[in-house]
């Protein structure tokens, strides 16, 4: 009736569909955890000092475990595997029934913190594979590695505090950002640059919100960061970010990174301080929103990533014209069509106090004497002479067009900012001078010899020509 | 009917074989599905917090002493017969009893308790119960608010 091929096939595939059914029946009654929860009995009733204590060992439930935290609404099941973890027997044991490390558990007590709120990994897992969600981006927050855990520190500790106890990685971190000059492009609350994005909630962005395709290694936020910081270019082939890192830097700024997150615990979990954040010094405003650009701004220095030369702002025969009205101006409006962003309190969020402290640390390096006197009212410039001048002598560096820009060691002297701010007495100055630690010579001296009437001609023709580009 | 269904030595026939064998497999398998069912109606976990807490090393309690701990609304006593667990939770409405000379007294209506946590006077229902105190593996005592046991059991451990 039915050939022997069919039957045996049925055959087979029953069996094959009973062994699958058997195995799931035994999955479900001895799941992952119950074999750890075993060895660990085990462990204790062999290593027991004592009867009491091996009896106790011998009561202990195999269940499974779970600290339900309200205040969080999370419910952290790892103690199901890592069931040692406040029991000083197993100080020495392997994982997962090894004691948690430090004295941490004694301030942080399991059934009050859990463990995921440091950890990250998803709590309500019952088996590793997907406690630990590592190596699959469908999990969001996979375990923190332990060398950046620190970052969780600063959900309630004040980097003041975790400096001296316990957090010195974060602090150093936190330290490095502001050293590093991050805000100068980036924003965290609403504070710093506009060049780069925002940064605040980027710590618990979910993995699918980076672009992961160039991470070497685990896919994770914590890698792409780590590798972000070794070479932005690498990761976001577009990127203009500017980082001079060294060393274990890298890592330091990934730990502090992943403190900036936009979800905050339960106040009665918080151990920060909230008294207003000291006042920043000029000096330290200085290298936290002037710096990644302007270096220590005694050079002028052609920029690879900006393609544009950046001013020296730190540089005496700068300082000499540009009086604290003229420094004010440019701070506070930027300098368009550069990346020279607006530092005014509308755009920037930073307050007026902070901006006079950063004029005071700049306006510190001015020099004591003033610049020589340039008899400007009493000359009138030659727009044609002063064409034949910019051309011979100008055009190298700033451009014929007088723009500057990619491969030009001169700055754009057509910028509208320059050309409404800068006075004709500032120009003239500055051409006759130069302009110490740039490559601008001082066209009134040496070879050059320019005199008086020559440089206004020059003026004259850059405020001329650009008045025509208007 | 039967010529057909044995066979001569009067053994089961194959086709009966195969039926009692296709009802044993049902029925087990109902009886595995009926399991199953009923395991799921136990859940492994709750969603509440864990009423159930470490407390410490027996010696932190000495004999005559009494601990109140807060945060747990529980007393912690140790007596020449061991280790027992009152709540600090009066059965009217809830408010934390002090202990007094004679026993507890709640500060809202004034409901009494004698040293056992049995009711003597106020509009308290129910005297306050005693929990059950056991030993972690590491020693420590644990004190289970979910678990009751008759006022009077004291537990020693060293």
């Amino acid at each position: 009736m039915y050939s022997r091929f069919y039957l045996s096939v049925l055959l087979i595939s029953s069996l094959l569909f009973l062994t699958y059914m058997a195995l799931v029946a035994f999955n479900g009654v001895m799941p992952e955890w119950k074999y750890y929860q075993l060895e660990y009995k085990d462990l204790l009733i062999k290593n027991a000092k004592d009867d009491a204590a091996r009896k106790r060992a011998e009561a202990i439930p195999v269940k499974l475990q779970q600290i339900y935290l309200s205040a969080f609404n999370k419910e952290d099941r790892c103690t199901s595997c890592h069931i040692g973890i406040d029991n000083p027997l197993v100080a020495n044991a392997k994982l997962p029934f090894k004691k948690h490390s430090g004295d941490y558990i004694a301030n942080h007590p399991v059934d009050k913190f859990g463990c995921t709120v440091c950890h990250e990994g998803q709590g309500s897992a019952t088996n590793k594979r997907e406690a630990h969600a590592k190596g699959h981006t469908y999990w969001d927050y996979p375990t923190l590695p332990l060398s950046y855990i620190q970052s969780s520190c600063a959900k309630c500790h004040d980097f003041d505090m975790l400096s001296k106890k316990g957090g010195d990685k974060v602090a150093e971190g936190d330290r490095l950002f502001r050293e590093k000059g991050c805000q100068g492009c980036h924003k965290i609350n609403k504070v710093g640059g506009d060049l780069g994005k925002p940064l605040d909630g980027v710590g618990n962005q979910p993995i699918a919100y980076f672009s992961m395709k160039h991470v070497i290694g685990d896919h994770t936020v914590p890698t792409w960061l780590k590798q972000h910081f070794d070479d932005p270019r690498a990761i976001v082939p577009t990127s203009e970010m500017k980082v001079k890192l060294k060393g274990p830097e890298s890592d330091l700024l990934t730990i502090f990174a992943l403190t900036l997150r936009s979800d905050e615990l339960p106040k009665a979990y918080r151990y920060k301080t909230y008294a207003q954040p000291p006042k920043q010094e000029g000096e330290t405003l200085y290298k936290t929103f002037c710096s990644a650009c302007h270096g220590e701004g005694t050079q002028s220095l052609y920029d690879e990533v900006l393609k544009r030369t950046i001013p020296a702002i730190m540089n005496p025969s700068f300082l000499k014209i540009a009086d604290d009205k003229n420094l004010e101006t440019i701070i506070k409006e930027g300098r368009n069509g550069t990346q020279m962003t607006a530092w005014k309190t509308v755009a920037s969020g930073l307050s007026e106090d902070d901006v006079k402290s950063i004029i005071g640390y700049i306006a510190s390096k001015r020099p004591a004497e003033a610049h020589e006197p340039f008899p400007i009212k009493d000359l009138t410039g030659d727009v044609n002479h002063g064409k034949e001048l910019y051309a011979a002598h100008c055009a190298v560096c700033h451009g014929q067009d007088a723009k500057g820009g990619e491969n030009l060691i001169g700055i754009n002297l057509k910028n509208p900012t320059v050309t409404k701010m800068v006075d004709p007495e500032f120009l003239a100055v500055t051409i006759r001078d130069g302009r110490e630690g740039t490559s601008m010579p001082p066209f009134g001296k040496e070879d050059f010899a320019l005199n008086n009437q020559d440089i206004v001609d020059v003026v004259a023709y850059i405020r001329d020509s650009s008045k025509g580009s208007k | 009917m039967m010529s057909e269904t044995q066979d001569k030595e009067g053994g089961v026939s194959r086709r009966d074989f195969l039926t009692l064998s296709a009802f044993a497999a049902a029925i087990a398998a109902g009886l595995g599905v009926l399991a199953g069912v009923i395991r799921y109606f136990r859940a492994d976990v709750r969603y509440e917090e864990s009423r159930s807490f470490k407390i410490g090393k027996p010696e932190n309690f000495p004999v005559g002493s009494v601990k109140k701990l807060d945060d747990k609304k529980v007393f912690i006593f140790s007596d020449e017969n061991g280790f027992y667990a009152i709540s600090s939770v009066c059965t009217h409405l809830g408010c934390v009893v002090y202990s007094t000379e004679t026993g507890f007294q709640c500060p809202c209506h004034g409901s009494k308790f004698n040293i056992t946590g049995k009711v003597v006077g106020g509009p308290a229902p129910r005297g306050l119960p005693w929990f059950e105190i056991t030993q972690d593996v590491d020693g420590s005592l644990v004190v289970d608010a979910s678990r009751e046991v008759p006022p009077g059991t004291k537990i020693r451990y060293a």
